[in-house]
């Protein structure tokens, strides 16, 4: 059982939320995903690879019959699953840091919630509701978010220049190997090993 | 739909555990230890299907109490959770997975309530459909590769990195006839491995440090 | 924010004392009455953070312990439990984390710093050598008296000599020294530049609680620190490093690498740091160095790199880039301000010129000593994310040019634009310029804490 892949961290989050909440809640990520101010934010912290909220309503948890007994519930759950490169901590300081008010739209809604700043209680309440990854599967541990991001960029102009390399003069390649490396240069981080984790 | 962000599918399965006294140790126990020994590397089932980017598997025992004022609850299933960052339309995907590694799937999802079995296609399919949840946000750092193209692309980043390093003050002739010379073993060059951490370095880039 | 109590802090704590010389001995404690009595006796002698407006002493003298040091005091077990983990465990312990492997790893340090005996840490600074020597048998004398501590080793460190001047450079001909914040309360006056950006653009202080134990921190609350308070409050956290200088292969390696670029040997040797050897910024001028940037306090450190994402003028992996990051990875600035760390230490081994014989065998390098509240916080993030990893910086895996453990393998990009007289280069197969020798984590309490330490009167609640 690990949270960790490489340079890879999953986390999962799960909250009770009062079922009338859960409609403001979904209401702010309605418009999360339509405004681009604030997934930008997320963009820019550029260390999660992938994230999602779910809204589990407490009369909707997967019910297959064959003898399964129904759940009883009073509480809706907010379920959070996020894919994150770096360490718990930084991840977290992170988030207060820089996003504390998206992150309590989010979550002031779940129960006992005590905001994100400050920092050490927000951690305690990351920490409690919490449930450990039991596998986890990447297909590239050895990049973060990051690296994906550069070499996609070291890929589009690498097939640049390489389509049209043999109908260059050598002076013109001279020129446009220049341009290339230029298009490259702040992109060519290595790959490999992530620190451990502390 | 917040399933998909771009060309990337956000797939959030939660599926019921068989609970049943007389058997020990309890499904969950048993997917937990087969899960611990299953490999995450090259070898994952996850690696050996296609158009998994990343995913994870977890057995969530209950829900979370949180303490005064709030009040306490259990459920009555333990779950498996199953979430995957993957290429693709969902019936393509599933399929995908039961058509490369049905071994694992069943081992894992025979612990589960009403689990079909992955050989018979549209069942399994159904089945997940059936315990799937609906993503409410869904975020990517990246939304419009899929994984052949992020493998390739990495590789090709570490060679170029390399390339560009051993030619430094090369004259342009030169520099350009080893460059084609570069693009072509690059072209030949296999797709890493998905899971795998890079690649040995069978692509000799030339330049005036080999 | 409340009033420092400057006679409570030590002195080293809230000033670089800019004194030229200075000897750090280490002391292991035999017996646990006789050190706190030998702490009684050197709380008088210890420097606070007193104003100097009477004029600038000739000597002052301050101490650390280790977690070992504590223990070996008879600190109660609920109150060494409490202090971080990492101060528990020690540097040594904490080797993985650092990436201190390899070229720098335990085994292969200073036989010091392999063994557990160091309890404490006795640094005397002074005006010249001989108050220096002075100073230091009055120390010894203090031990022989009370029996209180051995000394196990002693380090000299002292300001680079040049033409009969003390300077601010290091070994490898750098002028070094700028980086410090500045804390809410610690300064009298703040610099452009030193303390944490604000959204307008200006710079202000950062949070005491960054640098001083019971004082609110940038996350808006206490730092994390051990029971009781009053043992913590106006104490920090000092890690310890003797790092040697290669100081011969740093100089090869930059002239062949400087074989292979447009922009000339000095504007390599710039790209590396990030300021010119005379500490001009490249950011504020990336042709040429200019005295009159460096020398001026309002221009030394009054930069951002918000306008050189590319690192055309200063490359994204610069050592100041990396290390300070400023406003580099957006949030104006936000997600750096509770990884920084104070700087304190000097350079030891003689300085040998540009051309002159130099070899990397030759005992030389820098004693860098950090000061900061969480060493897990700020030190260890700063040398394992920044240093030794580098994907904040965008990055991917290359290490810290000058301080990164390279063991042969790493590489810088120095960014360039088509311009002849700055084009990009790629620097590879990087040695370790700098190699660990040493070191632990320590803790510096203030003066009431030191007094009830050596009266034994600290209870864990």
């Amino acid at each position: 059982m690990s949270n960790i892949n490489g340079k890879v961290y999953a986390m999962n989050a799960i909250t009770p939320m009062k079922p009338w909440k859960t409609w403001i809640l979904r209401g702010f990520f309605f418009l999360l995903g339509h405004i681009k101010p604030l997934q930008q934010d997320l963009i820019n912290l550029s260390f999660i690879e992938f994230a999602r909220w779910v809204v589990l309503p407490r009369r909707q948890f997967p019910f297959l019959g064959n003898g399964q007994a129904e759940e009883e519930l009073q509480y809706d759950y907010l379920l959070f699953f996020s894919n994150f490169n770096g360490t718990w901590n930084q991840y977290i300081d992170a988030f207060s840091a820089v996003l504390s008010k998206g992150l309590n739209l989010v979550w002031r809604w779940s129960e006992k919630f005590p905001g994100s700043v400050p920092v050490t209680s927000f951690k305690e309440y990351i920490a409690r509701v919490q449930f450990d990854t039991d596998y986890y599967y990447t297909a590239y541990p050895h990049a973060a978010a990051n690296d994906l991001k550069s070499a996609h960029v070291v890929q589009a102009s690498f097939d640049k220049l390489a389509a049209s390399a043999q109908n260059y003069t050598p002076e013109q390649f001279e020129d446009a190997y220049l341009r290339f490396v230029l298009e490259v240069q702040t992109h060519l981080g290595e790959t490999g090993e992530a620190p451990i984790v502390f | 739909m917040p399933n998909k962000n771009g060309s990337v599918y956000g797939l959030t399965i939660l599926s019921p555990i068989i609970d049943d006294e007389k058997v020990t140790p309890s499904h969950d126990l048993q997917i937990r230890k087969y899960l611990a020994t299953l490999p995450t590397g090259e070898l994952s089932p996850f690696a050996l299907a296609p158009a998994t980017h990343l995913a994870r598997l977890v057995v969530m025992d209950d829900v979370i109490y949180v303490g005064m004022p709030a009040c306490e609850e259990h459920l009555k299933s333990k779950y498996l959770v199953f979430e995957s960052n993957c290429d693709g339309e969902l019936d393509d995907y599933l399929a995908g997975l039961a058509a490369s590694v049905p071994e694992q799937l069943d081992a894992i999802w025979s612990h589960c309530v009403g689990y079909p079995g992955a050989a018979n296609r549209q069942a399994f399919i159904d089945y997940m459909k059936a315990c799937q949840l609906e993503t409410t946000f869904y975020f990517a750092a990246v939304n419009d590769k899929s994984v052949p193209e992020t493998l390739r692309a990495l590789q090709t980043q570490h060679a170029v990195s390399e390339f560009i390093a051993d030619h430094q003050g090369m004259e342009p002739a030169r520099l350009q006839a080893e460059f084609m010379q570069f693009v072509a073993e690059l072209k030949l060059a296999p797709v890493p491995r998905p899971g795998s951490m890079g690649e040995p370095r069978y692509i000799k880039t030339g330049g005036r440090n080999e | 924010m409340s009033r420092l109590n400057e006679t409570d802090i030590q002195g080293f704590v809230l000033r670089g004392y800019n004194l030229p010389v200075a000897r750090y001995l280490f002391l292991h404690f035999e017996d646990a009455e006789r050190a706190r009595s030998l702490i009684g006796r050197l709380l008088h002698h210890v420097t606070t953070g007193q104003r100097w407006d009477g004029g600038k002493p000739q000597s002052t003298v301050n101490i650390a312990f280790t977690q070992r040091g504590l223990a070996a005091l008879n600190l109660p077990d609920a109150t060494l439990l409490s202090f971080p983990v990492e101060f528990q465990q020690g540097m040594k312990k904490r080797a993985g984390i650092l990436g201190d492997s390899g070229l720098n790893s335990p085994e292969r340090w200073d036989e010091l710093w392999r063994g557990d005996l160091v309890h404490a840490w006795l640094g005397i600074n002074a005006q010249s050598a001989a108050i220096l020597d002075s100073r230091y048998a009055e120390m010894l004398e203090l031990m022989r008296e009370t029996g209180g501590a051995t000394v196990l080793a002693s380090q000299d460190a002292a300001a680079v000599v040049i033409d009969g001047k003390s300077t601010t450079r290091e070994h490898f001909g750098f002028t070094d020294g700028f980086g410090n914040p500045d804390y809410l309360g610690v300064d009298r006056s703040s610099q452009p530049g030193q303390g944490k950006r604000m959204p307008n653009g200006s710079w202000a202080p950062l949070a005491t609680g960054e640098l001083l134990l019971g004082y609110a921190d940038e996350a808006g609350e206490l730092p994390v620190a051990p029971v009781p308070h009053i043992l913590a409050s106006n104490g920090t956290f000092m890690v310890y490093r003797k790092l040697h200088q290669n100081v011969a292969t740093f100089r090869s390696y930059l002239d062949e690498y400087a074989a292979l670029y447009g922009g000339g040997k000095e504007k390599l040797a710039a790209k590396f740091i990030g300021r010119w050897r005379d500490g001009t910024p490249l950011d504020l001028s990336p042709d040429n160095p200019d005295s009159s940037i460096a020398q001026d306090p309002n221009r030394s450190t009054n930069f951002t790199y918000g306008a050189d994402a590319e690192g055309t003028r200063c490359p994204v992996g610069a050592h100041i880039r990396r290390v300070h990051p400023r406003d580099a990875f957006g949030f104006s600035g936000r997600l750096i301000n509770r990884r920084r760390i104070t700087r304190r230490g000097l350079p030891y081994g003689p300085f040998v010129a540009e051309g002159g014989p130099a070899s990397d065998s030759e005992e030389r390098g820098v004693i860098f000593m950090a000061l900061n509240a969480s060493i897990s916080r700020q030190f260890e993030f700063v040398q394992q994310q920044w240093i030794e990893y580098g994907n904040d910086a965008h990055q991917g895996n290359d290490k810290d040019i000058l301080m990164g453990n390279h063991g042969g393998r790493g590489k810088f990009v120095v960014q360039g634009d088509a311009s002849r007289a700055n084009p990009p280069l790629i620097c590879s197969k990087l040695p370790n310029f700098v190699e660990l020798r040493g070191g632990d984590y320590f803790f510096l309490p203030s003066i009431t804490a030191l007094g009830m330490i050596a009266m034994n009167l600290v209870d864990p609640r």
